[in-house]
């Protein structure tokens, strides 16, 4: 794959030079703008949604529709990206991204994001259906306005409103196949809206600095860390009982109500560690860390087995 | 606002721009082409001849 976007190379020259000369832009950093590692994690929601719909999509027609969700998760990336150049250059996290680093013209990435997003979106509707062109639409919309424009630089409740954009990608699988949305695509909703809080306050915890210093009005940032690990507890609790949800209202078989009782008593125990930690500074912030890397681990595997028990029912 | 100054590329410059270029255009043939057969099968399924 050549050098890594995010690190840069030997023969690397800024798109930006010292005498503001316009280099054109790498593909990788196109590639970079559409967040691969997020990309991953709503592909394989929405594939796990397609997965446990009742009825039968074509396999052409189900690929068309997991491109379209990543080609749409991708847009709304390089949107956020767009916006968020300021913030970017100023956390360590993402200074090295194509726009803070001046690897690319800002203009490139929003023409970049509003082509993607109605290349993703018109296909979406012509090769499957409209509905799930329209909720694919309103994710994007939801990520790029309503998360990135009004909430992230505005409330500490941003990441929790701003879930729900990352929790449609099962709800449009779902709809590619039924044409409708019914009860168990709305708890895959909430499941994935319910663990993003505790996902990202964990991150945000030994993040603190760098948000501070971008000016994000993050939970830890705005409430202190003791109220930060407080909020991810209480998070906990709902979204374990929505994970189980499905298996306690007969969706599911005992396959995947083992598995989610067990993923989630893991992550209440997680969670719980978290609550009793005092540390400070993130160096001592060794459970956050854990609960961060399992939040990630927790949605694979519960997700991946919700599919594979729908796909075993009669 | 205005407009970052164009001078005229140096010759490692130029060099630059003609590898980014030609390694955007061939990205995009393979998109394109992939486009392509996408489409092509989309419309066999729709019309039901798969």
């Amino acid at each position: 794959m050549g050098r890594s976007p995010q690190t840069g190379g030997p023969k690397t020259i800024m798109t930006t030079t010292t005498t503001n000369l316009i280099l054109p832009a790498e593909w990788r950093d196109f590639w970079a703008l559409t967040k691969p590692r997020v990309m991953s994690l709503v592909v394989f929601t929405a594939l796990c949604g397609l997965l446990a719909a009742p009825g039968h999509i074509h396999p052409v027609i189900g690929f068309t529709a997991i491109l379209c969700i990543a080609l749409g998760a991708g847009a709304s990336g390089a949107l956020n990206q767009y916006y968020e150049s300021d913030i970017d250059a100023k956390m360590v996290r993402t200074a090295k991204r194509p726009l803070p680093d001046g690897r690319m013209e800002r203009i490139s990435a929003l023409q970049f994001g509003l082509g993607l997003a109605a290349f993703s979106v018109g296909i979406m509707g012509v090769a499957v259906n409209w509905l799930s062109a329209g909720i694919l639409a309103f994710s994007i919309f939801f990520y790029a306005v309503v998360y990135t424009i009004w909430l992230k630089r505005n409330t500490p409740q941003n990441i929790v409103i701003g879930g729900a954009a990352g929790a449609f990608p099962p709800v449009i699988g779902w709809a590619a196949v039924t044409g409708d949305v019914t009860l168990i695509p709305v708890l895959l909703f909430t499941i994935i809206f319910l663990w993003t809080p505790p996902h990202f306050w964990a991150l945000a915890l030994f993040m603190k600095t760098d948000y501070a210093a971008a000016g994000v009005p993050m939970l830890p940032v705005v409430s202190g860390q003791k109220t930060t690990r407080n909020q991810i507890l209480l998070y906990s609790f709902p979204m374990a009982a929505a994970a189980i949800a499905p298996f306690a209202l007969g969706q599911t078989s005992w396959l995947y109500g083992a598995t989610a009782i067990a993923l989630n008593a893991i992550f209440l125990s997680l969670a719980f560690a978290v609550w009793r930690n005092t540390a400070e500074r993130a160096e001592d912030m060794k459970p956050e860390k854990r609960l961060f890397a399992y939040s990630i681990l927790y949605l694979f595997l519960l997700f991946a087995m919700f599919a594979f028990d729908r796909m075993l029912m009669p | 606002m205005t407009e970052p100054e164009q001078r005229p590329y140096t010759i490692e410059e130029s060099r630059i721009v003609r590898e980014r270029q030609a390694a955007r255009s061939k990205v995009m043939a393979v998109i394109l082409v992939g486009l392509c057969i996408l489409f092509f099968t989309i419309t066999l399924v729709k019309i039901g001849l798969m």
